[in-house]
């Protein structure tokens, strides 16, 4: 700020100069820095950026270090993964979510094969078939599932008990149980309507998921692509309507205030006890757990048809890991998806985080909060959730949390229908 | 903040001389005590006094009460533990110096280029080649970052500038255009009669430049100082776009942890945020006086 002051300009121009010139030199020292930054891209590059987990992977690349005293890794947190593809250098290795952002460096061939690692083989068919719930590249192996988050319905086991509630299995057995809590002036369910993407990943993929074979239904649609209307044999308007209008039934059994509440009020509220249950997936309870909740809390899959034998619950790929085609350091990557493969990487990973193991010999989930969906994730009753199937140019969760606060699900519906099909025209 | 500090004492001594002659009541307590002002500067500033008050308090907040949420409830068990996860999960010191380099840089870059681009152009504005250039530039005005963010990506991956440098380049070039308009608009009020006699002692044109034009252009280079400091500070897209090695990323970006659904740590974030403020709020405190006629300098023009 020094030219700023005119009347004593000799001196505080003196300081400018010297100032540019130390910024001159501080410039060449970034150049300098440029040219050896060979030498951070000389270590390995370890992208991961789920926010709860990046201290404990900064743990464990500290005893992959202390293994390989030969290779140095950077565990990297920031980088915007779709410049560093433009850029072609992308990471060496990444853990991360897998979704359909993602699944487009796959589709592309961005990704390498990784179907000859012998950790490739320690994979169950089931999940590693969850992958190819996107479109793949050439068969390969794209993507190794590291965990599952399972996701089902969270309730308090105390107030089941204290009002004689056996776990519903089929659609009027929940509905019931809905009415006899309110009956009882407890809360049923807790609504964070609020925050679209908690009706998206919750009610909604719940319903969908519970009612609808999630991957055919979008094998279908991609397959019709512009054609998909009104007048189509598959579209959104004619096979979400059944399901949604089933969610929308379940709407009056949410707390009056649903409409303004958010992600963390819902947490706060099953943390106090003050409803008997909230549709979301384990990070929630990792945020109840975090705000020292003492309540007893489980989870089961939500009911949405009269068979018991049709309940699932709602999975996603919480981590995996790939290595990129343009990696430049492919071999000490491959070493590190080895370590991080390891029964005594994932399994504690999983108990710490609440997710589900994805190799044949993982042993199942013990947490009493997330144990009771491990019957069905060995039987493979699971769904992706629909919403992570939607391109997100698409804005559905506002979608749906429209027709939440009142409009018709029919015309919503339709207008999803014209969207897709104007997306699949337009690419 | 300052001005409503700063009013009521600037009022004092004019309110005294008006009370000693008593002529004009009504004048008098209009100027000591305009209520309606006062309560409306007085709201005004809780816009910026509220969120700030919950961000402190926030940020000395423990995990588990953060998690709750509630804004306004006091830190329960006070603990700086926020301050101390924010500083290790963002490697604090290594992200503010990337952010101050990129800062400097821009700040002194934006200034100086500009400057001299805009002096060449106004002194030689009958010709042709510098008016169509003045234009060019502030044609550039009508392109913003995200449109041409892919080809940049690409370019500066190509050239290696995918540094700290690099994005103090790219703010640099991407502020010419309005910085070079700021300075046109001042240099044309500046008396060519001051120029002609610093060249008749024999001045060369860099030592016009230099001794003369740049020290007069300095209230608007303060305007042009601020803008480039806020701007760059506080950006997010391109250096998150732009700089490749993890290692070597700015404050924003590496704040956007703390953004994600699924997960609420605000004790971590706030805390982050205020001591991302800090250097911000300290130029503004050292630089205040500029600031202010700078905003003028700008407002008149």
């Amino acid at each position: 700020m020094s030219p700023s002051s005119p009347p004593r300009s000799p001196l505080s121009r003196r300081g400018l100069l010297a100032a540019g010139g130390l910024l001159a030199a501080a410039g060449l020292a970034g150049c300098g820095g440029n040219g050896g930054s060979g030498g951070s891209s000389g270590s390995v590059i370890f992208y991961q950026s789920k926010r709860e987990a990046i201290q404990y992977f900064d743990d464990l690349l500290g005893t992959f270090r202390k293994e390989h005293q030969d290779i140095s890794v950077v565990h990297d947190i920031a980088t915007n993964l779709s410049a560093s593809f433009v850029r072609k250098n992308p990471p060496d290795i990444a853990c991360q979510n897998y979704n359909l952002e993602m699944a487009r460096f796959m589709e592309r061939g961005a990704l390498s094969d990784l179907a000859d690692m012998p950790e490739a083989v320690l994979i169950r068919d089931d999940v590693q078939e969850l992958v190819n719930w996107y479109p793949g590249y050439e068969g390969r192996t794209s993507v190794i599932p590291f965990s599952v988050a399972g996701a089902a319905v969270i309730y308090n086991r105390r107030i089941f008990e204290e009002q004689h509630l056996e776990i519903p299995t089929t659609w009027d057995e929940f509905t019931e149980v809905c009415e006899k809590l309110q009956k009882a002036d407890i809360t049923p369910i807790y609504g964070t309507f609020g925050d679209p993407w908690t009706v998206s990943q919750g009610l909604f993929d719940y319903t969908i998921g519970g009612m609808m074979d999630v991957r055919g239904f979008f094998q279908r649609v991609n397959e019709l692509g512009e054609d998909v209307g009104p007048d189509s044999d598959t579209s959104f308007q004619k096979d979400m309507l059944k399901p949604i209008e089933r969610m929308l039934v379940l709407k009056k059994y949410h707390q009056d205030d649903a409409a303004s509440r958010f992600y963390g009020d819902g947490n706060t509220a099953m943390g106090n006890g003050e409803a008997a249950m909230l549709l979301q997936g384990p990070w929630a309870l990792a945020e109840i757990e975090k705000a020292g909740s003492t309540e007893d809390l489980s989870c089961f899959p939500l009911p949405v048809t009269d068979d018991p034998a049709d309940l699932k619950i709602r999975v996603n790929i919480d981590l995996s890991l790939w290595i990129p085609e343009g990696a430049d350091r492919k071999d000490e990557a491959r070493e590190l998806l080895s370590f991080l493969m390891t029964p005594e990487v994932m399994d504690p990973y999983n108990k710490a985080l609440l997710a589900m193991g994805t190799t044949k010999d993982a042993p199942p989930a013990k947490d009493p909060r997330i144990a009771p969906m491990q019957k069905y994730y060995d039987d493979a009753a699971f769904y992706q959730g629909a919403s992570q199937f939607i391109p997100t140019t698409i804005p559905f969760t506002n979608y749906l949390q429209s027709i939440l606060f009142g409009a018709d699900p029919k015309t919503i519906l339709a207008k999803v229908d014209n969207d897709f099909a104007s997306l699949a025209y337009r690419s | 903040m300052s001005t409503i500090a700063t009013t009521p004492a600037s009022a004092t001594p004019g309110a005294a001389s008006g009370s000693s002659d008593g002529r004009r009541p009504t004048a008098r307590s209009r100027e000591r005590f305009n209520w309606p002002a006062t309560l409306v500067l007085l709201v005004c500033s809780l816009a910026v006094l509220v969120p700030l008050l919950v961000t402190i308090n926030m940020s000395l907040k423990s995990d588990a009460q953060a998690v709750e949420g509630e804004a306004f409830a006091l830190p329960a068990p006070l603990t700086f533990q926020a301050f101390v996860d924010a500083w290790q999960l963002t490697n604090f010191p290594r992200a503010l110096a990337v952010s101050g380099f990129v800062t400097l840089l821009a700040v002194a870059g934006e200034i100086v280029i500009s400057s001299l681009a805009a002096y060449a152009i106004v002194r030689n504005w009958d010709r042709r080649l510098f008016r169509w250039s003045f234009f060019y530039l502030l044609a550039a005005m009508f392109i913003p970052f995200p449109v041409v963010a892919l080809p940049q990506v690409q370019l500066t991956g190509i050239i290696h500038l995918d540094t700290p440098l690099g994005v103090a380049i790219l703010h640099i070039v991407f502020a010419l255009a309005f910085n070079t308009m700021l300075f046109t608009a001042f240099l044309r009020a500046i008396p060519i009669s001051l120029e002609e006699s610093m060249r008749v002692d024999g001045a060369t044109t860099w030592q016009v430049y230099w001794r003369l034009i740049f020290p007069l252009l300095g209230p608007m280079a303060a305007t042009v100082g601020i803008f480039a400091f806020l701007g760059s500070w506080n950006d997010f897209m391109m250096p998150s776009l732009i700089i490749s090695d993890p290692t070597l990323q700015t404050l924003p970006v590496l704040q956007n942890m703390f953004q994600t659904q699924f997960n609420n740590s605000y004790n971590i974030a706030f805390a982050s945020y205020l001591m991302a403020m800090a250097p911000a709020i300290i130029v503004y405190l050292l630089a205040q006086r500029w600031v202010i006629s700078g905003l003028t300098q700008g407002a008149v023009k």
